[in-house]
Order: structure tokens, then C-alpha cells, then sequence
């Protein structure tokens, strides 16, 4: 875990990882949700609806906006107190993403930070875009 | 830029920040007046002051401000020095 403090920072500073999205993950997020939409559950159903399998959780993808600035930028230090996110093309299961974030607003007054954001697949096509709000403790 | 165009323009940012495009101030309009007006917004409300008015604010600068009215004089104070 990284442990980036406000003083530490600088704009345009950035990190990035990368994940890979499991039918686990998806099952574990239909538990803790219960968003039992079948867009996300029944394979032929979203074959029916023009994809080849099931959708991934758009706030499953968005998840690892957390772990981008709980984990990585800024990592131990951080307070995540807004994220404006879109989702731009669907994720699907086995998909490998990677997630990148740059910081891009730096306010002293506050010790808070803005992040642009976006997640990629495996075909280096932006799936997810965000600006991500973040407060320093330290 | 006069003093009415910098109030025009807090105006917007507040309206923006706080999602109401009907939101009026006053030079008297402070955190007690708006419901949503709490720290996390009031945080938003100098980020978006300090872009729109190409600017930074310290802590100092804004620690001691009482309401709109004070806040758009240490604006225009800053921008047409």
C-alpha cells in the first residue's frame, strides 16, 4: 500500500494496476447487492440483448476506483469524498482491466486532491472514466 | 471584471454546487441559509472559486469569512489588484 502524503504530492502525479474481473467477484456482488437484474445474471438473456455474455456490475467496475485511492493515489492516507464516474463501454467477465488515475487539482487549504480516472480493457478501450475527490489526513 | 459580474459568476458555482439552478444569494447568504451548505460543500464552493476566479485561497484567507458578501470582496480584491 502506498502511503502518499499531501506534501508528498504533486499534480500529475499518477498510478495505475491492474485487476482481472472473475465470476466470483460478480457472484460476490450480486450477494452483497442483490441486484439481480438479469442483464448481469443470465448469460442468453443479455445474448438476446445484443451481448455476447453477461455485463459486469458498472459499481463493480467502479470498486476499484476505491482501491485506486485507498490502496494506490494516495493510498493509506486517503478520505474518497466524491466521484463523479461514467461508464462507457460494457465490461464482461475474464475481461483484464487497468486502472489508472493522475492527480489533477491540488487545493492546500483543504489538504484535498482531484484525480481524473479511467479504467481500459484489454483492448485499450476505455470502459469507465472518472473524477474522484479526495481529502488527506496526513 | 466589476463587482456584479464576479457575483453573477458566485452565483453560478453555487447554484452548481448545490445541484438548484434557482438558488439565489445574497451578500448576506451564509451557511446557515443554504440546508446543504456543510463542510464537504463548503470545501466544493472554494475548489470551484478558486478555478472559476483563476486563483488560490490559503486557510487564513478564507478562515475568517462570514458570508457571500466577504467572500466576493476578497475575490474581487484578489483579481483586480
Amino acid at each position: 500500500m502506498n502511503s502518499y502524503k499531501y506534501k508528498e504530492i504533486k499534480i500529475g502525479l499518477s498510478q495505475s494496476f491492474d485487476a482481472v474481473i472473475t465470476q466470483k467477484m460478480m457472484d460476490d456482488f450480486l450477494s452483497m447487492s442483490a441486484d439481480t437484474n438479469p442483464l448481469h445474471t443470465d448469460r442468453e438473456y443479455a445474448k438476446e440483448h445484443g451481448y455476447p455474455s453477461q455485463v459486469v456490475y458498472g459499481m463493480l467496475t467502479a470498486s476499484f476506483y476505491s482501491t485506486l485511492v485507498g490502496v494506490y493515489l494516495p493510498g493509506k492516507f486517503a478520505l474518497l469524498t466524491a466521484i463523479d464516474v461514467s461508464f462507457n463501454k460494457p465490461v464482461f467477465v475474464e475481461d483484464k482491466i487497468k486502472v489508472f488515475g493522475e492527480v489533477s487539482y491540488m487545493n492546500d487549504a483543504f489538504r484535498q486532491i482531484e484525480i481524473k480516472a479511467y479504467i481500459e480493457n484489454q483492448d485499450n478501450v476505455k470502459v469507465s472514466k472518472a473524477k474522484i475527490k479526495v481529502g488527506l489526513y496526513e | 471584471m466589476d463587482s456584479a459580474e464576479i457575483f453573477n459568476r458566485i452565483q453560478d458555482i453555487f447554484r452548481n454546487v448545490f445541484d438548484d439552478q434557482k438558488l439565489i444569494i445574497e451578500r448576506s447568504t451564509n451557511s446557515e441559509s443554504i440546508e446543504d451548505w456543510d463542510s464537504l460543500n463548503h470545501i466544493n464552493l472554494i475548489v470551484a472559486m478558486e478555478k472559476e476566479f483563476s486563483t488560490r485561497f490559503s486557510l487564513e484567507d478564507i478562515q475568517g469569512l462570514k458570508d457571500v458578501g466577504e467572500m466576493a470582496d476578497l475575490i474581487n480584491k484578489r483579481i483586480n489588484k
